[in-house]
């Protein structure tokens, strides 16, 4: 038998890229071949998914063994990897450019910088490269991999249906919402290169020029303190206080409920390379306006408004007209569903089935 | 039910014209946008400042490493425990933060070193950042309406989106939409900008590389390179048009709007000339690079933007002496200065 074993710097519930490795996982066996989940630390819930990397000692003897290596920061997994002779593929979940952290969070850079040059030398060992987005392809092109196939991210989007709206979340947000004032959403890492900041803009010239009451939810755990002190501070110097809520990290409950009770998805981030948030948000049929910066564009399709800039005032015009324009609205919503189904796991796991076995051959 | 199907494409075009009318009766204030910016910008933390100065300062504050040991736990046994850890290796601790503090100071006072020598080459050999601060401080000395009649010829046929970079005032920009094209402009001053954006026209505030940066690849059918192309360094030029070659369609056009290195510093642009870090190119250079790039050169106009010295009439005695000898001095000081160079991008 055929073993295609993963490594992986972290395996974490509530993270796509964490429910993407077992998705693979799963797809692979299925597919006949032997496959593990190999980390440098799994957390929680996902502790016993994963073997400590360093406790790989390679494949049976006679047996062909491959080594799937999940990039998207540095690691020292990559480092061991690189070390190993089997033959490997490189799974790109994109690696945000240092320059977003350098000026907030120096150390994260330095990981990231760490991340670009360990994909790079991946490069010349790798046999297939996988891609996220066709957006993060074309980096793995300019790292002269030879050989590239871009597969969406392995996300169930079933099961974005299976959690119940934390009741008490969602009944706070409808007494809010019966007092007036629509409310604006985005989900995702209180991070430089997601650009909060200049959602928090784009929101005070939606208060001041067209709705007083709106509320706008930023939810999601944070990649930078420092970041977040900022943005905090700018939300109490623009008197937004009361209207903008940072949640931090929130269970799937509490996340469901904010989709529930939210009119628009707004999302002004300058670097990402899938965006998962955008499929949740289809699912929920939330319209969605998002600045066209990345794979946003891409993995948005035609499932929502996308924007060319994302100056306050025009992404402030986007959402009043998005919200106050019923046809429009489901006209979104409807692309958003249609767009969603082209992220069908099954439809996904055979493609990357498919990927993987040009290169491996059969189980 | 079907679900209703929309152009998305005409509903961003109707929320820009919608921006642009509200920003036009003053509903939306000039410089809205950047007073938001700045007042982020206060709340960044020192580290996230360009400044040198800053930058080395907190690099000093991050030398000091604490000595004393954290012990405080909220677990029971766990405090005294760690108490006794930091008890046994405090000597060394101390040793050891010791060393690697006079490391990171003496790092840190050596960049301090190294930055005082480069402010002296700068200053020597011209600090092109001081002049790029002090040029901006300059009012621009721009009647872009000279190349209107030149810049719409060459944009003849366009059917996509023409991004005008910097639009000035909006005078180019202007003649462009007049002609029927889908134009927009991109000016990184907010004065100019907003004064612009207050008569109707679409400009974006930002410059032109910022800008470009954030278009898709292939999204625009036109790029017109007007002000900045004539200030920017040579190396800065060529990466502004390399990213707006990514920027174009296949057939798309870029259109180069500027003076010549004869006209640049004469009359109302000698300060602008004299404190810029960059100097206009000579079209033939245009030419060139526009070839190298794949480009076919569809207009290479130059005209000048002083009208000659009048000419004596036929019935003066010496007109004809005069006259041949006044066209001289005209061609000489009133010549060419000023040109247009289009090229449509022939490879994908």
């Amino acid at each position: 038998m055929t073993s295609v074993h993963q490594f992986v710097p972290t395996l974490a519930p509530r993270d796509a890229v964490g429910g993407h490795y077992l998705a693979v996982r799963d797809a692979l066996r299925d597919a006949g071949y032997s496959s593990e989940i190999y980390a440098f630390e799994a957390k929680d819930a996902y502790k016993k998914l994963a073997l400590p990397f360093r406790s790989f000692e390679g494949g049976r003897p006679g047996e062909a063994t491959w080594l799937v290596y999940h990039s998207s920061i540095g690691s020292p997994v990559a480092d061991f990897v690189l070390g190993r002779r089997e033959p490997v593929i490189v799974d790109y979940h994109n690696i945000t450019p240092s320059s977003f952290f350098a000026r907030w969070e120096p150390y994260v850079a330095g990981q990231l910088a760490v991340g670009r040059r360990q994909l790079a030398k991946l490069a010349v060992r790798a046999e297939l490269g996988l891609a996220d987005s066709a957006y993060n392809a074309r980096e793995l092109h300019e790292l002269d991999y030879e050989r590239v196939a871009v597969v969406p991210i392995l996300f169930d989007t079933s099961s974005l249906g299976a959690t119940e709206p934390d009741p008490a979340l969602l009944d706070r947000l409808r007494a809010a919402k019966n007092r007036g004032g629509a409310d604006w959403l985005f989900v995702g890492r209180i991070s430089p290169n997601k650009a909060q900041h200049d959602l928090v803009k784009a929101f005070a010239a939606y208060r001041e020029h067209r709705d007083p009451q709106a509320r706008l939810h930023l939810v999601g755990g944070t990649s930078s303190h420092a970041y977040v002190t900022a943005l905090e501070k700018f939300v109490t110097a623009l008197e937004l206080d009361d209207a903008v809520e940072i949640t931090g990290a929130v269970s799937e409950e509490a996340k469901h409920a904010y989709y529930e009770a939210a009119d628009l998805f707004v999302i002004c981030s300058e670097h990402e390379g899938f965006c998962v948030p955008l499929l949740e948000a289809m699912h929920h049929r939330v319209p969605i306006v998002a600045y066209a910066a990345a794979a946003v564009p891409e993995t948005l399709g035609t499932g929502g408004l996308c924007l060319p800039v994302k100056d306050p005032l025009t992404v402030a015009a986007a959402a009043a007209r998005v919200i106050g324009d019923a046809g429009l609205r489901a006209a979104l919503t409807a692309a958003g569903t249609a767009r969603l189904a082209d992220f069908d796991l099954a439809s996904s796991r055979e493609r990357l089935v498919a990927a993987v076995r040009g290169v491996v051959g059969p189980a | 039910m079907s679900e209703p199907v929309v152009d998305l494409q005409n509903v961003r075009r109707e929320i820009e014209a919608e921006v642009r009318a509200r920003r036009a009766t003053g509903e939306y204030p000039p410089g809205f946008d950047s007073k938001l910016d700045e007042l982020f910008a206060r709340f960044s933390p020192p580290e996230a400042s360009d400044d040198f100065d800053a930058a080395v300062e907190r690099a000093e504050e991050a030398v000091a490493i604490d000595l004393v040991i954290p012990v405080a736990s909220n677990k029971p046994g766990i405090g005294l425990f760690k108490r006794v850890v930091a008890k046994l290796i405090g000597w060394y601790h101390a040793f050891i933060v010791q060393q690697v503090s006079a490391l990171g100071a003496a790092i840190t006072h050596a960049v301090r070193l190294l930055g005082m020598r480069v402010d002296q080459i700068e200053r020597s050999a011209g600090h092109s950042e001081r002049a790029r601060v002090e040029s901006a401080r300059v009012p621009t000395a721009r009647d872009d309406a000279t190349w209107n009649d030149a810049v719409v010829r060459a944009l003849d046929a366009c059917r996509g989106r023409v991004a005008v970079c910097e639009a000035g005032d909006g005078a180019l920009l202007r003649a462009v939409v007049h002609a029927g094209l889908d134009a927009y402009g991109v000016e990184p001053r907010f004065d100019l900008a907003d004064g612009a954006i207050a008569t109707g026209l679409e400009v974006r505030i930002d410059d032109a590389v910022g800008h470009l940066r954030s278009v898709a690849p292939g999204e625009l059918e036109a790029v017109v390179l007007r002000g900045c192309v004539e200030r920017l360094p040579v190396g800065e030029v060529l990466d502004l048009v390399d990213l707006a070659t990514a920027r174009l369609a296949p057939g798309g056009r870029l259109v180069i709007a500027s003076l010549s290195p004869a006209g640049w510093g004469r009359g109302r642009t000698e300060i602008e000339a004299d404190l810029a870090p960059g100097r206009p190119l000579h079209a033939a250079t245009w030419t060139d690079l526009f070839t190298a790039r794949g480009f076919e050169v569809v207009t290479s106009e130059q005209f000048a933007t002083n009208a000659p010295i009048t000419e004596l009439p036929a019935t003066h005695p010496d007109a004809s002496t005069l006259n041949h000898a006044l066209a001289r001095i005209s061609a000489e000081l009133f010549g060419p200065d000023a040109y247009v160079v289009a090229g449509r991008l022939t490879r994908a």
